[in-house]
């Protein structure tokens, strides 16, 4: 695996909900474009990465997936405020997993900088007959609590590339508009070596390395 | 050592009327190779953790005691079938099981997950202050092919457990059940809330690869990378996510004393690839090391190094500080 390849942009990601929801297969289909139906369970983080591109610019996302177990709790909320995206996900054929949102909400909001875009994401949705909560609902408590929302299927990769892709979006236009301090990394975004003497300050280390 | 001197060494320490522990202890950090009957492994495991008394005249009693405890609370826990078990815990362990070893026979087929569930939800309502966590699944699972390697022929990944007698079945299960229990008796902090066994073995394996492979340590603080990041589930799974399920039962032959420092030669063996790599270079490497082409040898290696390692630092807690 190379990963000696130029960027504009690394922006960090966390993905957090209840165990068994499907996080891993989300972003195994995202980085792998493949769909492993009992994935070996998540302990801790795990990571995975890929490019995508956002308006011609070449935006690596370095995605942290987390244990969904509440024992793992605080081992993964310090990978939150690093982060400048996080999806957030529930299992629409299993009512608690939704029922949990609050939770989760307020954990990532507590932990994470204030400028993080959230997604909301209702997995598994090829499994319309089993479903036990429904579009609108999702929708709904999206809007509340001004987050995205999407519903999607690990399995058949319908809209885990747009859900990516779209808080990918939604984060460049906070760059561009100066919402985040590029110049600290721990807000979760890095400034590729090329792009630095034009538009911002040098950082002060490592500034030409690409990757 | 030869294995048929091994396997002489293995019977003088075993037959004997009054076992010596700590002979034993000795004998089996060098190994029981795969060639000797499976049945040593097994018997030496169940002494080493002090479930099978060394007391020859105890044993066979100490052992249907035991068992029958094990029925006993099996049989209390699911007095009113699965409606009245601990939602929460069992619903967890339930889709927990499906994902031990996916890929494998042995743990695919029902009468196995079935045990397991049974073994993780009995160890969990009676070890409140933990529960059941994650990768206690994994933990289980070298007890439970070794005692069912006592009982066939077979290589037992490959075996389907619905062919067993039941008794035989339960006896497996109810063994494994005992020697999780008294792995998980030593380590049980590992798995309390904010998890502070991990946090400390993490801190000491930082500790030692400063201290005996500086240019490694430096690379890794370059890069950023944190050992949370990548040893948690080393010391969560004691390692078994890393390996192949042959090489983790060879690995377990230590048991935890020797943990630690098979992590710190674990992560010292692959130090000149992770020297050459960037940050997510190295997360991605050390999320998939090689080692599905290890062979037996490749393990003799790490653990002869971890032994070496821990024959230098283990007494010598000075060595440990920071420079």
């Amino acid at each position: 695996m190379s990963t000696n390849y130029t960027y504009d942009y690394i922006i960090k990601y966390i993905i957090i909900g209840d165990t068994g929801v499907g996080k891993s297969c989300l972003l195994l289909q995202f980085t792998d474009r493949r769909f492993q139906p009992a994935h070996d369970l998540t302990i801790g983080v795990e990571f995975g990465a890929r490019f995508v591109d956002v308006e011609g610019k070449k935006i690596k996302l370095q995605i942290w997936d987390t244990a969904g177990q509440e024992s793992f709790r605080s081992i993964t909320r310090s990978y939150y405020r690093g982060a400048a995206g996080a999806l957030l996900v529930y299992d629409i054929t299993r009512r608690e997993t939704f029922d949990h949102l609050l939770i989760w909400l307020e954990d990532a909001r507590q932990h994470s900088n204030s400028n993080t875009t959230i997604m909301l994401i209702g997995n598994k949705s090829d499994l319309e007959s089993k479903r036990a909560v429904s579009y609108a609902e999702g929708e709904a408590f999206a809007q509340q609590h001004g987050l995205f929302f999407m519903e999607t299927s690990a399995k058949t990769a319908d809209n885990v590339e747009e859900s990516f892709v779209d808080t990918a979006k939604d984060i460049y236009e906070k760059i561009k508009q100066g919402v985040f301090d590029v110049s600290n990394e721990s807000n979760g975004i890095k400034v590729g070596g090329h792009l630095q003497p034009k538009t911002l300050p040098l950082n002060t280390d490592n500034g030409n390395n690409c990757c | 050592m030869k294995s048929s001197r091994c396997l002489n060494k293995f019977k003088d320490v075993l037959q004997s009327a009054n076992i010596d522990l700590d002979a034993l202890r000795n004998l089996n950090w060098l190994g029981i190779p795969n060639e000797l009957p499976s049945e040593l492994r097994s018997i030496t495991w169940q002494l080493l953790l002090e479930y099978l008394p060394c007391n020859a005249d105890r044993q066979v009693k100490t052992l249907a005691r035991k068992r029958q405890e094990y029925f006993e609370g099996v049989s209390q826990a699911y007095a009113r079938g699965i409606a009245g078990l601990d939602q929460t815990i069992w619903h967890q362990i339930h889709i927990d099981v499906p994902r031990t070893n996916p890929g494998t026979i042995l743990y695919q087929c029902e009468t196995t997950q079935q045990c397991l569930e049974r073994v993780l939800y009995v160890w969990a309502i009676r070890h409140p202050a933990s529960g059941y966590v994650q990768g206690i699944n994994d933990l289980v699972t070298p007890f439970f092919q070794v005692f069912l390697s006592f009982y066939i022929d077979e290589n037992p990944e490959n075996y389907d457990t619905s062919c067993l007698p039941k008794n035989v079945l339960d006896v497996i299960e109810a063994d494994s059940f005992w020697c999780l229990s008294k792995l998980l008796d030593g380590i049980q902090d590992n798995y309390t809330f904010a998890q502070p066994g991990i946090q400390r073995q993490i801190n000491k394996l930082k500790d030692l690869i400063n201290r005996i492979n500086a240019p490694l340590a430096a690379h890794l603080q370059k890069e950023g990378v944190e050992y949370l990041q990548f040893a948690f589930r080393w010391m969560n799974c004691l390692l078994m996510r890393e390996m192949s399920l042959k090489h983790t039962i060879r690995i377990s032959d230590g048991f935890s004393v020797f943990h630690l420092y098979v992590c710190v030669a674990f992560l010292d063996k692959w130090s000149d690839e992770l020297k050459t790599r960037d940050f997510q270079g190295i997360m991605m490497f050390l999320q998939s090391l090689p080692t599905a082409k290890w062979k037996e040898q490749d393990i003799e290696l790490l653990l002869s190094e971890a032994y070496r390692l821990k024959s230098l630092y283990h007494e010598a807690p000075n060595h440990l500080s920071r420079v």
